[in-house]
């Protein structure tokens, strides 16, 4: 039986700011700035909207998206606090909300000064789904998702033989793909030696694992499958979407095994939902916030088994003309942090053969990740509709 | 004299123990590992939260628990993200799988990372640091 969210719903519209490092605008200002480009993106006016997920905390409540673009009559409004892991979820919500004929078009959007704003040693006591780990983990010295998941990386590490030179080859790939984008952070070549001897934040991370404090905006709009064919852009269809909860889900330490993740639940349902397999994926966007985590969501994924996430990596297989191109955008490693709303844009393009310098050729198929909260995970896979 | 005045020492961020972990709390001032139980099904659990997870009962009890464990993870800290711990940098973090069936995460000292592998066998210690917190951390366990 076809699920009934299946190419129901449409990414009709994208947006970006510039990824910087330093910036004057707020996050608000960011988000706004990058939702009127995705409404324009997709030929609508900022009056066609009537649902709207802001990333949260970040700047942004449905109050002034109304008050700043004149919203008239917004039917849908809500957070999807999962970190990381949101941007993909909200698609989920958003595909509901038009699938049901609730909103016509939902806007996501995105804004953060993660470089010029509140760093991120500080932003996890703020958060009440971290409130476990400000208590227990915080006072002990362990305050970061880097030095959180850098267990996790270990373990693996121990279990399955995983080095830094698997690691390398995520971090450099994801370099070489950014220094094709125009917008990023990062555009100058990063070698495996410079990998392995930039300084250790929380081993076995070193700077280069570990995603970029970084500042900017991105949206984009869902619409109902059948408004999207008749707007502005090609069709690009969710054919399946899902979101995933850990066990212990505020807490790494306390999970039964700490590389089992949301993802796993996502996967278990976005999967069928969409009707194919990870073989039948010509590009994949994947949660970067480290280079680690990448090669477990693989493994999650279904393209490997447990513990070959690392060798599956090398030999040129996730860069371009590779089995399975990764991150075509530079990622969170090196394109920017926008909590992975930056994979959902780029997934988009390349389905609709607009990737420019990193366009796969002949992308008809692709999947999208999120990745967040402490372990919270969610997967879109999408395709170029005929 | 001197007339300059030296920055004020960034405080260690400490915990706040809420009406569900005094007690965990209270059993580590008194230098003893208090774990909750289910009062219904006996099960452990940890961090401390309302509701028994298995059965759904709420009523437990703190019951104390021995200190050894095995090593299930750990890192090495380098940046210190918070200024209060720079000077402790590099520190070991180890994750640990309690014999009382839950896992603790505490700094580990003296013991060199090199003779660190899943599996050691670790012992909790108790730091005060405050009236009114001691934080746990890990030691080599000679018993074991
Ligand atoms: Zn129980």
């Amino acid at each position: 039986m076809t699920h009934p969210l299946r190419d129901k719903a449409a990414v009709s519209g994208i947006g970006e700011t510039a990824y910087t490092r330093g910036t004057s605008k707020s996050a608000l200002a960011l988000q706004l700035e990058a939702s009127l480009a995705a409404i324009a993106d997709a030929g609508l006016s900022p009056r066609d909207i009537d649902g709207v997920v802001p990333y949260f905390p970040g700047g942004g409540i449905a109050e002034d998206f109304i008050a700043n673009l004149g919203l008239p009559d917004l039917t849908l409004s809500a957070f999807v606090p999962m970190g990381g892991a949101t941007c993909v979820a909200a698609l989920q919500m958003a595909a509901m909300a038009v699938a049901t004929g609730v909103c016509k078009n939902v806007l996501i959007a995105v804004g953060r000064t993660g470089y010029s704003g509140a760093r991120v040693s500080t932003r996890l006591q703020q958060f009440p789904q971290f409130a476990l780990a400000a208590e227990f983990e915080a006072p002990i010295g362990m305050f970061a998702p880097a030095q959180l998941y850098a267990q996790g990386a270990r373990r693996h590490m121990e279990l399955y033989g995983t080095t830094p030179r698997h690691f390398a080859e995520v971090a450099v790939t994801m370099r070489r793909h950014a220094i094709l984008n125009g917008n990023v952070v990062m555009n100058k070549p990063l070698s495996v030696e410079e990998h392995h001897a930039s300084r250790m934040i929380s081993d076995p991370f070193r700077l280069f694992d570990c995603s970029l404090e970084s500042d900017g905006g991105a949206a984009v709009i869902v619409s109902a499958a059948d408004t999207a064919r008749s707007l502005k852009q090609p069709l690009v269809t969710i054919m399946g979407v899902a979101e995933g909860h850990p066990e212990s889900p505020a807490s790494i330490a306390q999970r039964p095994d700490l590389l089992e993740f949301g993802l796993v639940k996502a996967a278990a349902r976005a999967f069928p939902m969409a009707g194919v397999g990870p073989k039948d994926m010509d590009v994949a966007e994947i949660y970067d916030c480290f280079t680690f985590t990448v090669l477990r969501q693989l493994e999650i994924l279904g393209f490997c088994k447990t513990g070959e996430g690392g060798p599956f990596v090398m030999d040129g297989r996730i860069g371009l003309g590779g089995e399975l191109p990764i991150n075509t955008h530079g990622g969170l490693l090196s394109q920017g942090h926008v909590v992975g709303l930056n994979h959902v844009i780029e997934l988009v393009r390349q389905l609709r053969g607009a990737a420019g310098k990193a366009q796969i050729e002949d992308a008809e198929m692709g999947l999208v990740t999120g990745y967040g909260d402490m372990g919270d995970g969610s997967l879109a896979i999408m395709r170029r509709a005929a | 004299m001197s007339t300059t005045t030296a920055p004020p020492a960034p405080e260690r961020p400490l915990p706040t123990p809420t009406r569900e972990s005094r007690p965990y709390w209270d059993g580590l001032r008194e230098h003893r590992l208090m774990l909750q139980h289910c009062a219904a099904c006996g099960k452990v659990r940890h961090y401390p939260r309302p509701v028994c997870p298995h059965c759904f009962s709420m009523e437990s009890a703190f019951k104390e628990a021995p200190l050894g464990g095995k090593v299930h993870a750990w890192t090495v800290c380098h940046h210190p993200f918070d200024f209060f711990f720079k000077q402790a940098t590099p520190y070991i973090v180890a994750l640990v799988d309690m014999d009382a069936g839950v896992r603790i995460n505490a700094p580990l000292r003296n013991v060199a990372e090199g003779d660190l592998e899943i599996g050691r066998r670790l012992r909790l210690a108790f730091e005060p640091v405050g009236k009114d917190i001691t934080l746990p951390y890990f030691v080599a366990d000679q018993g074991g």
